[in-house]
């Protein structure tokens, strides 16, 4: 399983880097995220579920201006590393898997600290920076955004490892001490998750022409699915 | 007049990516715009390092805005630090032209790529995840990359024209425009998303009355979460109330 802990926290490392510092390719999306950490655990399927449903999560909160929103990115790490491992464990029923999404808030918030902090040693990085052209030295430029990279993509790589250990450690350590009848009690939850995220998308997308199309269209989806489980 | 060679115009287009290898709270992108400037800085004051000096300062200024719609501001940074050196114009349009674009620039880019295009591209994403989870990946990413990378790649070209060319090429873009299309779509299929979920949890059991009471019941969530985001509550804080009644339901 070592190999299985570095390669996720290479890989997290350089989605977190996509996050904020370079590119923002959206490699650091949870679908993208998750879908690669279950693949790394051993169930690409199980961990692609839960980036389904995290990818909505936090599309309401804009990195705007210096606000930081949840790192979603570590609650795909946490979720699909520990998907992968509970699918081939004890299942990913609908109880665990529901437990999992309500539990991954918690990575999205430590990553969320994390991510300020990186912020904050920067704030010295570009100081020093500065301080170095004043004195002459042009090259201090690349020196600084080279560090600053560097903080970024530690810190991803560390996060990224303590969330699959989290999630690993959860999957095998915690849900299996909850029988299957307690935990399918846990079930009556779930369907409130993928409707958070679809409000998620509709707070972003909401205009006065949208607000009836984004109905309309849920209840027409709504009607076919359920005509077509009724009539197969 | 000292015109940037095409050796460091890729080199300045490719450090754009970068614009935020540095974010902090004090200067926001200043050192990732310095970074991103510095080979034409290099070219234009070649023989000159104290005004090299001067330059590589005047970008290590506070600068912030959507970093994709940096690309114009850098483009057209570029553009008038060339006509500085070269003696056409004074120092401080540079300055002026920055502060006055980066906040402008950055609510439009806010509003379209945070606000409107990823969302889109998340919900087409997810939706054919379903079908298979490589197939909702390569979505997300065209779906969001070309538009991204169009927008990079024709917001440079106008900034290289100058101020005047980036002022026109935003009024020519309409990004307000397609701001609005890109969130009608993801309003679709926002709400295809929901009523598909929605759908599969009402079950087989109960007639017409009872899928439309799952329905409404659906509807009303979304609505209440969509009133609780406004009121800044945040998602973490939802799924930590739904983990709370979790586990009182585990202890009962």
């Amino acid at each position: 399983m070592v190999w299985q802990f570095l390669l996720a926290a290479v890989l997290g490392g350089l989605c977190y880097l996509d996050r904020t510092a370079a590119c923002q390719l959206m490699l650091h999306r949870p679908l993208v995220v998750a879908t690669l950490m279950g693949a790394i655990f051993g169930n690409l399927a199980a961990g692609a579920q839960v980036g389904v449903v995290l990818e909505l999560f936090y599309l309401a909160r804009l990195p705007v201006g210096a606000s930081i929103p949840p790192d979603d990115t570590g609650a795909a790490v946490f979720g699909g590393s520990a998907a992968a491992v509970a699918s081939s464990s004890i299942g990913l029923d609908v109880a665990s898997f529901t437990g999992l999404l309500l539990l991954s808030f918690v990575a999205a918030e430590a990553g969320k600290v994390a991510d300020r902090f990186v912020r904050k040693v920067n704030v010295r990085i570009a100081r020093l920076t500065a301080e170095s052209v004043d004195r002459g030295d042009l090259q201090a430029v690349e020196h600084g955004l080279l560090a600053g990279l560097t903080l970024f993509v530690v810190t991803g790589a560390v996060l990224s490892l303590v969330f699959a250990g989290a999630g690993v450690a959860v999957s095998k350590q915690l849900l299996p001490l909850f029988g299957p009848d307690s935990r399918m009690d846990f079930a009556v939850l779930l369907p409130a998750l993928p409707l958070l995220g679809a409000a998620s998308v509709y707070s972003c997308s909401r205009t006065e022409r949208t607000a009836a199309v984004f109905f309309l269209t849920m209840a027409a989806v709504f009607g076919a699915t359920v005509f077509f489980r009724w009539a197969g | 007049m000292p015109a940037i060679t095409t050796r460091s115009r890729r080199a300045v287009w490719r450090r754009q990516f970068l614009l935020q290898g540095c974010w902090n709270y004090e200067g926001m992108q200043n050192v990732g715009f310095a970074y991103a400037i510095l080979p034409a800085l290099r070219e234009f004051y070649a023989n000159r390092p104290e005004e090299a000096l001067k330059a590589v300062k005047r970008h290590l200024e506070f600068f912030n805005t959507q970093p994709a719609m940096g690309s114009v501001i850098l483009g057209a940074s570029v553009r008038l630090e060339e006509r500085v050196a070269a003696g056409e114009a004074d120092v401080r349009a540079i300055g002026t032209f920055k502060v006055g674009l980066m906040g402008s620039l950055g609510a439009i880019g806010d509003s379209f790529f945070w606000g409107a295009l990823r969302p889109m591209a998340s919900v087409a994403g997810v939706l054919l995840a379903m079908l298979h989870p490589l197939l909702g990946i390569g979505a997300l990413l065209f779906f969001y990359n070309t538009a991204h990378l169009t927008l990079r790649r024709r917001g440079f070209a106008a900034g290289m024209e100058g101020p005047e060319g980036a002022v026109d090429w935003l009024k020519r873009e309409a990004l307000n425009i397609r701001t609005d299309d890109r969130k009608m779509l993801a309003a679709i299929l926002g709400g295809a998303y929901a009523g598909l979920f929605a759908g599969r949890f009402a079950g087989h059991e109960g007639g017409p009355l009872h899928a439309l009471a799952w329905l409404l019941l659906a509807a009303a969530a979304v609505n209440l979460f969509t009133v609780l985001f406004r009121k800044a509550v945040s998602p973490s804080e939802i799924l930590s109330f739904l983990l709370f009644i979790g586990v009182l339901i585990l202890w009962r």
